[in-house]
């Protein structure tokens, strides 16, 4: 798969020939081919013009802007290039019909619910003291298939969610890491910024690969479309964000590679410094990158293969001809 | 599910000789997969390849990929990246002859496959031209399915641009 | 796959064969790219380089490496390209 490219310096992007040129503020000039670039993430000031842009959308290239504080802004969605007419009356469908709606929505949960699952039990096998966390998810998880309505579901995904979360401090064990509660915009402690920013950077990887099939990011099941841009994504990350992004915070904070002395306290809340962020990053990027084997199509896949095999799912579940089964890690 | 637009073209006749499925997604404009490195070499190729006497020319359910004229007819020519699936090349280009035909113009085909610097002739008689009205019927069935057919493993599922939708 | 191209041309097309090794792949030094491709990309990459190179004159070489498993890079002096993600 082609590479993702992530902006850190402040500079210029642009066209230069028939590929992409990033010139930094200190000089530094590269050139990106562009037969290899599937999506950039712009964190630092990137000025570019609209030659640039064009030459992104006839490259099918996606761009991602975060800003200062490393807060998700919004993407550069190229004009589609896989719509498919038939496809968005399906998600429409799905979407305006309560029932299909509904069922669609509870998969995404039980598939999140299945995941964290996962994740607890690897950290309970290593000796954390969760068990108690596993069985209230276990409970909580078996109220999904009954539940009749949107509300009662999302209040049934907050409970597993926030049951969830009681395992974090076991599983870290650093008090400066403590999660205390979720907070977003702005996040208010160092376990809360590392779940904000990381669960940014899933929700555009996602929103990459959906730009890659025939979907319509707008359409979503589950976080509503109250006329927000993009939902589907959300959506489906939410069936990654426990094994992906949870994975790495712990990882990082086990590996003791992230301190206090990473994070500035400020009017936006607890941020990451630019360092922390390109680490994150750097180990974002290589988990999407370590592959499993995929039974069915019989080779090996990364996650991120694994994200597009997801929404591939997701369609032939619209198309009426197989119902779709979230994907659940392995280990 | 279908529109009123809904028509055989020269690349349905194609696919309808490998696979029934990729009919129905084909025209449902449900697209294969672009980072598919087939695809993404088949798209290569056709912006590149002949560029000297291309000249695309769009007819209903046709995209002819370079028409030429050799002793006063009108040679058709299509362009496909592999030998496999020769056939259904072969099938394609009868279809625009036979389109052709019905519009009064008489021409003769050349298949090409660039990469193996080979050429081939194709001419359209009464046994291909009853072969293509079958073939355009049940194309037609096909596109008015409510739901795909369903996958087949075969041996052009590898690197097929759909392969990862059919068994993912 | 993982490719090293060198080049040897003339003078008069040297600048086009570069940017159109840009497009594919990372500049390491004078006249050397190197980056992971795709067959169908390599491919496209020498097509391409057919039309630009005068076969009599010029001269590309690339090293294809089927995985980089068993390669290792050693830098003397000066990194003057890169292939880094995160800029």
């Amino acid at each position: 798969m082609k590479r993702t490219f992530y902006l850190f310096s402040n500079g210029e992007l642009k066209r230069k020939d028939n590929t992409i040129y990033f010139e930094t503020e200190n000089g530094e000039k590269r050139f990106l081919p562009v037969e290899d670039i599937s999506e950039i993430m712009a964190f630092g000031e990137v000025s570019l013009n609209k030659r640039l842009l064009e030459f992104l959308s006839q490259s099918e290239i996606i761009v991602h802007y975060f800003n200062y504080y490393g807060y998700y802004m919004g993407t550069f969605y190229p004009r589609e290039h896989m719509n498919s007419g038939y496809m968005t009356l399906r998600q429409a469908e799905h979407y305006l019909d309560d029932s299909k709606r509904l069922d669609l929505a509870k998969r995404f949960v039980k598939g999140a619910a299945d995941n964290m699952l996962r994740v607890v039990k690897y950290y309970e096998k290593r000796e954390k003291d969760i068990s108690n966390v596993r069985e209230e998810i276990e409970r909580r998880r078996a109220d999904i298939s009954d539940c009749d309505n949107g509300e009662t579901l999302m209040a049934i995904e907050g409970n597993v969610r926030n049951t969830y979360y009681e395992a974090f401090d076991a599983i870290v064990g650093q008090p400066a890491f403590a999660f205390e509660s979720r907070t977003r915009r702005p996040p208010r402690n160092y376990m809360n910024t590392l779940i904000s920013f990381g669960n940014s950077m899933m929700y555009s990887v996602v929103l990459s690969q959906i730009y890659r099939t025939h979907l319509d990011p707008r359409i979503g099941y589950l976080h509503a479309t109250n006329f927000r841009r993009f939902t589907l994504n959300l959506d489906v990350a939410e069936i990654f964000k426990p094994i992906i992004v949870d994975r790495i915070i712990f990882t990082l904070l086990g590996r003791r590679q992230l301190s206090e002395n990473d994070f500035v306290k400020g009017t936006e809340g607890v941020v990451m410094k630019e360092n922390a962020r390109k680490m994150f990053v750097e180990e974002f990027d290589q988990k999407l990158q370590t592959t499993q084997n995929y039974k069915s199509l019989n080779r090996q896949v990364s996650y991120r293969h694994l994200i597009r095999l997801e929404l591939y799912k997701l369609e032939k579940h619209l198309m009426g001809e197989k119902q779709y089964d979230p994907y659940v890690a392995a280990w | 599910m279908a529109s009123d637009d809904m028509h055989v073209t020269g690349t349905l006749v194609w696919y309808y000789y490998i696979c029934q499925r990729q009919v129905w997604l084909m025209a449902h404009q449900v697209n294969p997969d672009e980072d598919n490195p087939s695809i993404d070499l088949g798209r290569f190729l056709h912006e590149h390849v002949y560029e000297r006497e291309k000249k695309e020319i769009s007819l209903p359910g046709m995209r002819l990929d370079v028409l030429s004229e050799k002793d006063g007819r009108l040679v058709v020519g299509e362009i496909k990246k592999s030998m496999r699936g020769e056939k259904s090349a072969r099938m394609q280009l009868l279809f625009y002859l036979d389109e052709l035909d019905r519009a009064g113009v008489s021409a003769v085909g050349e298949l090409r496959f660039p990469e193996q610097r080979k050429r081939e002739r194709v001419t359209l008689d009464e046994a291909s031209h009853t072969e293509l009205d079958r073939a355009r019927r049940d194309i037609f069935r096909i596109m008015y399915l409510s739901e795909p057919p369903a996958p087949e493993k075969i041996r052009y599922c590898r690197g097929c641009g759909y392969a990862e939708l059919c068994w993912s | 796959m993982f490719v090293i191209l060198v080049y040897d041309i003339k003078q008069v097309r040297v600048t086009k064969v570069l940017k159109k090794c840009r497009e594919y792949l990372y500049w390491v030094q004078n006249s050397v790219f190197e980056g992971e491709i795709t067959g169908a990309g390599l491919k496209k990459l020498k097509m391409e380089l057919g039309h630009i190179m005068h076969p009599e004159e010029d001269s590309v070489i690339i090293y294809n490496l089927r995985t980089t498993k068993y390669y290792s890079r050693e830098i003397m002096g000066v990194e003057k390209g890169g292939m880094d993600q995160i800029i």
